[in-house]
C-alpha cells in the first residue's frame, strides 16, 4: 500500500514513471534520427588530403590519362538555358538539364557511354571503325563510321574526363593554378584551376578535380563571370579503376531492332551547303582565327581553350527565322548592332542592320567582345 | 501473433476488393492497347509500356509501373493506416492488448502482415499482367532484350523480374511504416491513411523541383523507379542498393517512433 494511503498520489507517480519512460524512448528515437541525419554531413565535411603537386604536373597527368581503363557513373548538371530549336533540341537539353551517364572505358577507340533516362537509355559504343548508337525507347541501333572531326556535342562530351581534357588541352601554363583538394566519387582529388587570360573571355574560371592516383579528371565546373553557380558541373559519383572487359563495350544489335546506317550530322552538312563564304579577318575581338577539321569552311572560328567565338554568315531565310525567334525571347536586348542573348557564359549576337541580321556570332565571350567582333566583319564595319 | 494478424487481414472482403481494384487499371490499359494497337510514344507513359506491343512478356513490369506511382501506395496506406487505428475505432484494441503478447510484438506483427499483403498484391498484379501480356500481345517468352540492347535468356528475364517484384515490395515498406506510425497516433484510420499519402505526395512533388536536389536522396519515393535499373546490362545497382537502404532506415526510424509512442499510450478503446 502507498504510504499515507493516498490513491491519487500513487496514480500521479505511476503516470510520471510512464511519462519518463516515454520521454526516454522518444529521446532514443530522436538521437537515432540525429545520428542518421548527421552521418552524410560528417562524411561530406571530412577533409581530403592535399598533395604537393604542381598545376602543370596535374594537367599533364589529366591529358595523358586517356589510356587509364575505368568504369563509372557520372552526373552532369547544366545551368545554360539555351533557346530550344527542333534540330538542336538534344544539344540544348544537354546544357540545361541533369544528365545521368554510365561509362566503361578501355581507351579512346574502345569505350561505351550510356545516357540514362527514367525508363530507358541511349548508349554509344565506340570501336576502332566507328560507333553504334543504341536507343532503347525507339528500339533502334544506328551505325556510324564517321572518321571523327567536328560533331555536334553529345552526352559523352560532358563526361568529366572528356570535358576536362578538352578544356585543359589548350590552357597556357600561366593560366593554371592549384585550388586545394576534395573528395570526389570517394577518391582523393586534387583541384586545378584555369583562369582564361583573354580579355574577351566570359568564363571566369574552370575548376578540374584530378584523381591523385590515376590522373583521371573526376569533376569539372565551368563558372561564368559574376555567376552564382556553375554553368556546367559534371562529376563522377562512382569510379572503379581497371579493365571493365571487352564484353561490356562490344555491341551487336538485337535481332528485332531496327538497324540503320548513320547519316552524319545533318545540321553541320546543311550548314556547309547553304552558307555563303565570306572572307573573315585574321583576328576578331583580339582572338586569332583557327581551323577545325570537319567544320564548314564558311564558318569563322576564333579563339583558344575555353574562349571561343564562332561567326556564321546567315542566308536570308534562316536570318528571318532566327531574328523572329530571338525577338520572342523576353531577355533579348536590341541595339543598333542587332539582337543580343546570353545564356550563362555563352553569348549570342544576331548582327546586321535593316532588321534582317547578316551574321550569327556566338561563343564564350563577353557581350562587349561580341559587339567589337561584329563591327570588324565585312559589310558591317559602318554600323 | 503474425499468423493471427495475417488470418484477420486476408479474411476481410475489403482486402480482396482492394487487390481487385488494383488489377483493374492494368487490365483496362492492356485491353485498350490490344484493341487500338497504339502504344505510348517512346519515353512517354509508364515504364516498359511502349515495348509491350512487341513483347507481351514485359507486361508484368508495365503493370507494376502503372500501379507503382499511386494505386499501390494508396492500397498500402489504407491497409497499414487501418492496422492500429482501425482496432481502436472498432473498440477492439484493448482486447488485443489484453493478450500477453506485448505491444511491441503487436506492432511488428501488424507491420509484417501489411508487408505480406504488399507481396501478395504485387505477385497478383504481376501474374495477371503476365496472363494479359501473353494472351493479348505477341509474347517472346523464350528471350528478351535488356534496356541496354543485349539479349537476356528466359532464365535471366525471369530472375530479373523476380528481383524487380522484390524491389517494389521493399519500396512499399516506407509507406507502410509511415501509415503504421500515424495509425498509432490517432484513432481514425482515415487520418492515418491520409497522413501517409500526404507524405508521399509531398515527396513526389519535391522530387520535381531542382531547388530540392540537396534533400532528394532522402525522400521516401526517390528510388521507387529504380527497378528499371535491374533491366540494364550490366545491372546498375547504385540506385537499387540506395533504395533498399533508404527504406530500411525509414522502417527502422518509424517503427522506433511507433514503439516510443505506442508502448505507453493510454488505450481507452
Amino acid at each position: 500500500m502507498w504510504p499515507g494511503g493516498d490513491p491519487d498520489g500513487f496514480r500521479t507517480v505511476v503516470r510520471m514513471a510512464q511519462g519518463s519512460g516515454a520521454a526516454r524512448r522518444w529521446a532514443l528515437v530522436t538521437g537515432l534520427v540525429a545520428v542518421l541525419v548527421a552521418l552524410p554531413v560528417v562524411i561530406g565535411a571530412w577533409p581530403a588530403p592535399d598533395a604537393d603537386r604542381s598545376a602543370a604536373e596535374l594537367r599533364a597527368a589529366a591529358l595523358s590519362s586517356t589510356d587509364v581503363d575505368f568504369s563509372g557513373y557520372a552526373e552532369s548538371a547544366g545551368g545554360l538555358a539555351l533557346p530550344a530549336t527542333d534540330q538542336l533540341g538534344s544539344v540544348a537539353d544537354l546544357f540545361s538539364s541533369r544528365t545521368r551517364m554510365r561509362v566503361w572505358w578501355r581507351g579512346p577507340a574502345d569505350n561505351r557511354v550510356d545516357v540514362l533516362t527514367p525508363a530507358g537509355e541511349t548508349d554509344v559504343h565506340q570501336d576502332t571503325d566507328g560507333r553504334w548508337t543504341w536507343d532503347f525507347e525507339a528500339d533502334r541501333a544506328v551505325r556510324d563510321v564517321s572518321a571523327g572531326g567536328l560533331a555536334l556535342p553529345a552526352a559523352g562530351d560532358l563526361l568529366p574526363t572528356t570535358l576536362a581534357r578538352r578544356l585543359l588541352s589548350e590552357a597556357r601554363p600561366a593560366e593554371l593554378s592549384r585550388a586545394g583538394a576534395d573528395r570526389v566519387a570517394g577518391r582523393d582529388a586534387l583541384a586545378l584551376r584555369v583562369v582564361p587570360a583573354d580579355a574577351a573571355a566570359s568564363v571566369a574560371r574552370v575548376d578540374v578535380w584530378v584523381d591523385a592516383g590515376s590522373g583521371l579528371p573526376l569533376q569539372v565546373q565551368v563558372w561564368g563571370k559574376g555567376a552564382g553557380r556553375p554553368a556546367v558541373d559534371t562529376r563522377f559519383l562512382d569510379v572503379a579503376l581497371g579493365d571493365p572487359g571487352a564484353a561490356v563495350t562490344a555491341f551487336a544489335p538485337p535481332a528485332d531492332a531496327r538497324v540503320r546506317a548513320g547519316s552524319g550530322d545533318d545540321v553541320l552538312d546543311e550548314a556547309g551547303r547553304r552558307l555563303s563564304s565570306v572572307s573573315f579577318p585574321g583576328t576578331l575581338a583580339g582572338l586569332p582565327r583557327r581551323t577545325v577539321a570537319g567544320a564548314p569552311p564558311a564558318v569563322g572560328l576564333y579563339g583558344r581553350g575555353v574562349t571561343l567565338l564562332a561567326v556564321v554568315p546567315l542566308p536570308y531565310g534562316v536570318a528571318v527565322d532566327l531574328s523572329r525567334a530571338a525577338a520572342a525571347d523576353p531577355d533579348a536586348v536590341r541595339d543598333q548592332l542587332g539582337v543580343r542573348l546570353t545564356a550563362g557564359p555563352l553569348g549570342i549576337l544576331l548582327a546586321g542592320d535593316s532588321g534582317v541580321p547578316a551574321y550569327l556570332l556566338t561563343g564564350t565571350v563577353t557581350t562587349d567582345a561580341l559587339a567589337q567582333a561584329a563591327r570588324a566583319l565585312p559589310g558591317l564595319a559602318a554600323a | 501473433m503474425i499468423a493471427v494478424e495475417l488470418r484477420k487481414l486476408f479474411r476481410r472482403p475489403r482486402t480482396w476488393a482492394t487487390i481487385g481494384v488494383l488489377n483493374a487499371l492494368p487490365i483496362v490499359v492492356a485491353v485498350l492497347l490490344a484493341v487500338t494497337d497504339l502504344a505510348p510514344r517512346p519515353g512517354q507513359g509508364p515504364a516498359f509500356l511502349s515495348a509491350v506491343l512487341t513483347n507481351g512478356a514485359l507486361f508484368p513490369l508495365a503493370a507494376l509501373g502503372i500501379v507503382l506511382p499511386l494505386f499501390l501506395p494508396i492500397a498500402v496506406a489504407v491497409v497499414a493506416g487501418d492496422s492500429v487505428a482501425g482496432e481502436a475505432q472498432a473498440g477492439t484494441l484493448r482486447y488485443l492488448l489484453a493478450r500477453p503478447a506485448g505491444r511491441t510484438r503487436l506492432l511488428v506483427g501488424k507491420l509484417v502482415a501489411v508487408l505480406v499483403f504488399v507481396l501478395v498484391t504485387v505477385l497478383i498484379v504481376a501474374a495477371v499482367g503476365f496472363l494479359l501480356g501473353t494472351t493479348l500481345f505477341q509474347a517472346q517468352p523464350l528471350a528478351g532484350t535488356s534496356v541496354s540492347g543485349t539479349t537476356l535468356t528466359a532464365g535471366q528475364l525471369a530472375g530479373r523480374t523476380a528481383l524487380a517484384i522484390g524491389y517494389v515490395v521493399v519500396s512499399m515498406c516506407g509507406v507502410a511504416a509511415f501509415a503504421l506510425f500515424f495509425s498509432t497516433l490517432t484513432d481514425s484510420p482515415l487520418g492515418a491513411t491520409l497522413g501517409a499519402l500526404a507524405v508521399l505526395i509531398a515527396s513526389s512533388l519535391l522530387l520535381t523541383l531542382d531547388a530540392a536536389a540537396p534533400i532528394a536522396p532522402y525522400l521516401p519515393t526517390r528510388y521507387w523507379l529504380a527497378f528499371v535499373d535491374l533491366f540494364r546490362d550490366p545491372i546498375l545497382w547504385r540506385d537499387v542498393s540506395r533504395g533498399l537502404g533508404l527504406q530500411g532506415v525509414y522502417v527502422g526510424v518509424l517503427l522506433a517512433a511507433s514503439w516510443a509512442n505506442f508502448a505507453t499510450k493510454d488505450v481507452k478503446s
